[in-house]
């Protein structure tokens, strides 16, 4: 297939850089804020992950010196346990995760073909999301405040009678808050893989790392809303005393390990997937071949997303489940080792039949793999019921834990970074200081690890500050400790290795390492707006097949080289053909993702300081804010006024009823219903299996009124639908009336169900029931509103002139969360009141 | 290790061989033999008491085995494929070489071994669960506090503050050996962990809900216990002395603390009487004394002369040792929620503390 635009073939390269540039280039100065680049905002994301790790870093040696002999008082239990919990906490939420989206956010792109990622201004609001989180989370140690119930914060013990400080909300809010990032890079990474890879790259094309980043969004879509619910709830048990944890009214402090877990095991492969994604990007590169069995990864991958989010339970098999549950979950645990162990021996047959070269970033894939197997072998054992009750809570578990985590993701990253080294900067890394690096690395972690399984096995268990002579534990203690500094020592060489070769790094030739993926196309360090031209792939290995490609694409021979219209474009392909589309015209920098995350973080600080009114007032803020940002879309000014394109190309995607804003929404509700599915578990759990629960023997909500309120919003999706589907037909034939109609409709369901929780007479302080139905009434209202206020916005930009049938795409955006409020609205009626009444207390 | 493998290693290093295999190799030895003398901890995993923590250990060692052979394995074939060899295969060759590699590691390797593991580990989990027995074993109640277990005998023939039917000590856990004991456990505030490593597995002790598990003693001895899940500051500082017994002593021990004779123990000895008046004044509100007061905010004191720790395992029960406990708790056994003693003349604290020694049954 030939490329769509062939006329912009006799450009001058260097003025179509210059032009480029003048539309993609980062501002300078206090404007630099304002950048929504996603190469910009992927090294901000793994920088600041590179702070938080060397904090995290710094804990562990604390906590490392403290248990280094017996008996020692360097640190208090308290202060102990603030360290332990902000190590886990940092190391997972504010280090692990952001550095694997940033490196995500930095690559993707680049390796699909495209210019930028598909919603630029939330790249931005997620990065100053896990930037003010992140310091509000930090800023308790310093006030040492900082929560102490370990990193997964079990109930009671985070309860406000147990730890009545600020502690428990800094974590609560702070990691609710962090997650707005996590959930909203995985929403644009999953959009931009399915729907902005270049042309012709179909998806079993398409780089083996976008499979594993397409994995690792849609699972932090699907695994955090368990536990941002779960802290929703904590926190209101803990500010207001709802006693959603608390046994006495009702509730059960095991439903915040379920859904704790269901977040939890799922994070620990959000966190391996990426990090197995640069060990199958680099394997090929360095064995010189492709790799062997592409089917089979991409199958593995799938496999191991899905049973990833079955095996929750097996962190809390000593909580006295069934014994069947056990059984299931324990068998699931070990089936996970199937997908893993496929992807293991795609990785040896690749360099079986390879000629693989020992470069330094196959040094940590190699420690990587020594590492990871023997974690996952322990991963097994652990699996084994009977066996998991003598270890589990001791330090084998740690070591295990630091095996999985360490091996599965420091290695490999250590590996990505030396490998996309050359084109972060342009230089090379040095091959001495970097293998001094990796050795005292290797050998410092597995001096104190390897031998913290025998110290678990003599009966040590986790999380005690200090214990006593005589108990057989200090030689192997403080052979770890000694061990661990060595850890530090050899990490700190590679930090100071990758610092120098900024300055000393010689520099590199392009394309390095011989690499295929298009990423190598860019110039090094890549320009704002990755490639001058976006080439047709139909190769898994365009620069192994087409050595030339990135001389073509910069001299602009290839699809949108012609930037006169002044938008940033790239192609709107197929998610599954990879082909062209339509044209994504990508908003430009601005100030509202910014003004918003600094709203939400005033809300997360009034909310810690229990300021309510102030929350109150800063959520409005936050929420005009992100709607302000929303009006600049479509055929707003300062979006695409103009919708003028070269001839031969497909039409912008605001003037199609297509593009990625639809498919964001879709991802959004994805996540939002999990949150919803959460939310249903939580209530059929405490209904069933809490010991103390109290459901009274009649409904305290009015039927009739929410079957009024259902039909009230059944009626305006409709009227949303019936407005949608003119507009496919290009007809926008009072289409502001509809818009407003379904907005009034929107409106009589939201204050019907409003009545309804009024005139029930809550007491949700009582009784952990009440304390549900109010979190539910006010799910659904808020959905309600949400969706009234957007359709009223709808109208008023039909006014102006931004929606019609010249830009038909933003209603049918709406329209789905329309749908997506009937669907939430009938289930939890019916689960809440419906139900109830049918089968009794 | 036995003395011909000793003897092989000592041979080895004598060997005029390389001078870094020899202190390789003396490491090893080195190694094995200080985790042997590790082995004999009170809390060892390794050194089982009971058939439950010996099936456990078995599994351990034919995992460990067994994963030390993959490990090898893997790896060693990692390091060959990095040899330089000169081969020319056609891509159906390469093809199959792939799927081998695949199917056999990938898929046969890991299915088998599973299939092994559950066939062989989950019966061995069979012995720890409370299943109906014929003959239906004694039941202990232990109860989490921070940072105290609480530990009950409802089959015994006394009788609590409410009347019920119990023997109630703290911190010290006394079994009958060779028979199946099921242990009901809770937790009182948070969540805490009951663990006897050398008996068998762990169980969670939640607060409103009962779990139970079943472990036995082989062997008349002592063993180490302690909390096994995060539950405050007092986490590192909640231990159990767990006495397995034979039945006739743990009948005796159990009858020596029904209500008469505890009542008898307490308030005989004209002596204390101010100690009692002390205590009546100042700790009766928490702590229970069979005859004297019947506070449960704190552990149960009828019998705390005769156990073996104070403050749940942070110090060893010894002349002396109460009023210490008394006087230094605070720095002991750092947040423990006993108020400290500062407004309390020393007199009186040791008193109390000689009163509270002479409670051994």
């Amino acid at each position: 297939m030939k490329s769509v635009n062939q006329e912009a073939i006799e450009h001058d390269p260097q003025q179509l850089h210059e032009e480029l540039h003048d539309i993609w280039g980062n501002p300078k100065g206090l404007k630099a804020l304002t950048i929504v680049n996603h190469t910009t905002l992927g090294l901000r994301f793994m920088v600041t992950g590179m702070v938080f790790f060397l904090i995290g870093g710094i804990l562990a040696m604390l906590v490392r010196t403290q248990l280094a002999m017996p008996d020692q008082d360097f640190m208090s239990p308290d202060i102990y346990n603030q360290v332990t919990t902000m190590h886990g906490t940092v190391m997972m939420f504010l280090f692990a995760i952001p550095m694997l989206e940033g490196l995500a956010i930095y690559l993707i792109p680049k390796m699909i073909g495209a210019r930028d990622l598909v919603c630029p201004r939330l790249t931005s609001l997620g990065y100053f999301c896990y930037l003010f989180g992140g310091i509000i989370l930090t800023f308790s140690l310093i006030i040492e405040m900082a929560p102490s119930s370990g990193w997964f914060m079990y109930t009671p013990l985070s309860s406000s009678e147990y730890a009545p400080g600020l502690g428990s909300d800094f974590w609560l809010l702070g990691i609710t808050f962090v997650e707005i990032s996590a959930v909203s890079a995985g929403v644009e990474l999953v959009v931009s893989i399915l729907r902005t890879r270049t042309q012709g790259m179909a998806l079993h094309k398409m780089p083996l790392f976008a499979w594993y980043i397409l994995a690792m969004a849609l699972m932090i879509v699907i695994g955090f809303p368990p536990l941002i619910l779960a802290s929703v709830l904590l926190e209101l048990e803990r500010a207001v005393g709802m006693p959603f944890f608390a046994i006495a009214g009702g509730g059960d402090p095991i439903l915040w390990q379920h859904l704790f877990w269901l977040f939890g095991h799922p994070e620990v492969y959000i966190i391996f997937l990426p990090a197995a994604g640069i060990v199958s990007t680099l394997i090929p590169v360095f064995a010189g071949r492709p790799i062997v069995g592409y089917g089979w990864v991409v199958f593995a991958i799938i496999v191991t997303g899905f049973i990833s989010f079955g095996l929750w339970v097996h962190h809390m098999f000593t909580v006295g489940i069934p014994q069947l549950a056990q059984a299931f979950f324990s068998a699931a645990s070990m089936l996970v080792a199937v997908p893993t162990a496929i992807q293991v021996f795609v990785w040896l047959a690749t360099l079986w039949l390879g000629k693989p070269k020992m470069k330094l970033p196959m040094l940590w894939v190699m420690g990587f793999l020594i590492i990871f197997v023997c974690g996952g072998l322990t991963g097994v054992m652990l699996a084994l019921v009977p066996f998991n009750w003598q270890v589990h809570d001791t330090h084998f578990v740690v070591a295990h834990m630091h095996y999985v985590l360490v091996g599965g993701m420091f290695f490999p990253l250590i590996a990505g970074l030396y490998y996309w080294l050359p084109l972060f900067s342009g230089r090379m890394p040095s091959e001495n200081l970097g293998r001094w690096g990796f050795w005292l690395t290797f050998l410092g972690f597995n001096g104190t690890f390897l031998i913290m399984h025998w110290t678990g096995l003599l009966g040590m268990p986790r999380r005690v500050y200090t214990y006593e002579a005589g108990s057989g534990w200090e030689i192997y203690n403080l052979l770890s400790s000694v061990s661990s500094f060595v850890l530090s020592a050899g990490i700190a060489m590679v930090l100071l290795d990758i610092a120098l070769h900024f300055r000393f790094g010689k520099p590199a030739k392009h394309n390095p390492w011989n690499a295929d993926t298009l990423e190598w196309a860019n110039s090094m360090p890549p320009s704002a707006y990755n490639f001058v031209s976006l080439p047709n792939v139909e190769t898994r290995h365009p620069l192994w097949d087409d050595p030339n490609l990135p001389y073509t694409m910069a001299e602009g021979k290839h699809g949108l080289a012609v930037p006169v219209h002044g938008r940033r474009e790239m192609w709107g392909t197929d998610p599954i053909t990879g082909k062209v589309r339509e044209i994504i015209h990508l908003p430009g920098n601005s100030w509202w993702p910014l003004l918003a995350a600094a709203a939400l973080a005033v809300v997360c600080i009034s909310l810690l300081v229990r300021v309510y009114a102030l929350a109150g007032i800063f959520v409005l803020i936050a929420g005009v804010f992100l709607l302000r940002w929303s009006w600049e879309n479509g055929a707003h000014p300062i979006a695409a006024p103009e919708a003028a394109v070269a001839p031969g190309d497909p039409p912008l995607h605001s003037r199609t009823m297509d593009g990625p804003g639809l498919w964001a929404m879709a991802v959004f509700l994805l996540a939002n219903g999990s949150f919803f599915l959460s939310y249903l578990f939580g209530w059929f759990y405490l209904w069933t299996v809490s010991p103390e629960w109290r459901m009274p023997d009649t409904s305290p909500l009015s039927l009739p009124l929410l079957v009024t309120a259902g039909i009230a919003i059944a009626a305006g999706a409709v009227v949303m639908e019936k407005m949608v589907r003119r507009l496919r037909h290009q007809c926008d034939e009072r289409l502001g009336v509809g818009l407003y109609l379904a907005g009034a409709l929107g409106a009589v369901q939201v204050v019907l169900t409003g009545w309804v929780l009024y005139s029930a007479n809550l007491s949700p302080t009582q009784t952990s029931h009440d304390a549900v139905l109010l979190v539910g009434l006010i799910y659904v209202l808020f959905h309600g509103g949400l969706a009234v206020v957007l359709t009223l916005m709808q109208g008023l930009r039909v006014g102006y002139g931004y929606v019609g049938a010249h830009a038909p795409f933003e209603p049918a955006v709406v329209a789905q969360l329309w749908r997506y409020n009937v669907v939430t609205f009938l289930v939890l009626v019916g689960s809440i009141a419906v139900l109830p009444r049918v089968v009794g207390g | 290790m036995s003395e011909r493998n000793c003897a092989r290693c000592i041979l080895a290093i004598q060997r005029p061989s390389r001078r870094w295999v020899n202190r390789a190799l003396f490491v090893v030895w080195f190694a094995v033999l200080a985790s042997l003398a590790g082995c004999a901890g009170d809390k060892s995993i390794l050194d089982p008491a009971g058939q439950a923590a010996r099936d456990v250990r078995l599994i351990w060692w034919v995992m460990l085995s067994f994963g030390t052979v993959v490990l090898i394995g893997v790896t060693a074939c990692w390091l060959y494929t990095f040899k330089p060899r000169d081969v020319v295969r056609t891509p159906a060759q390469e093809r199959r070489i792939a799927r081998r590699w695949i199917v056999g590691g990938g898929i046969i390797l890991p299915v088998a071994s599973i299939t092994a593991l559950l066939a062989f580990g989950v019966p061995a989990g069979q012995r720890m669960l409370p299943l109906p027995l014929s003959d239906p074993p004694d039941v202990i109640e232990v109860i989490g506090h921070q940072w105290w277990f609480e530990v009950r005998y409802p089959q015994a023939q006394g009788s609590d503050s409410e009347g019920n039917s119990v023997v109630v000590t703290a911190n010290h856990l006394v079994m009958p050996v060779g028979e199946p004991v099921d242990f009901h456990v809770s937790g009182a505030d948070v969540i805490h962990g009951f663990w006897i490593p050398r008996l068998g597995g762990k169980i969670d002790m939640i607060p409103g809900r009962v779990n139970k598990i079943r472990l036995e003693a082989d062997i008349p001895a002592v063993f180490g216990a302690q909390c096994a899940e995060l539950c405050g500051v007092g986490h590192a500082n909640m231990h159990l002395y767990v006495e397995a017994m034979p039945r006739e002593e743990f009948d005796t021990w159990l009858a020596s603390r029904q209500d008469e004779q505890l009542n008898q123990l307490a308030t005989e000895d004209a002596a204390h009487d101010d100690a009692r008046e002390a205590f009546l004044t100042h700790c009766a509100s928490c702590h229970r004394v069979a005859g004297v007061s019947s506070g449960t905010i704190g552990p149960d004191l009828s019998d705390i002369g005769s156990r073996a720790t104070l403050g749940a395992g942070v110090i060893a029960m010894e002349e002396g040792a109460v009023s210490h406990w008394l006087k230094h708790h605070q720095s002991l056994k750092t947040g423990n929620k006993m108020p400290a003693h500062d407004d309390l003349e020393t007199d009186t604290l040791d008193a109390l503390g000689a009163w509270l020694e002479t409670l051994t049954p």
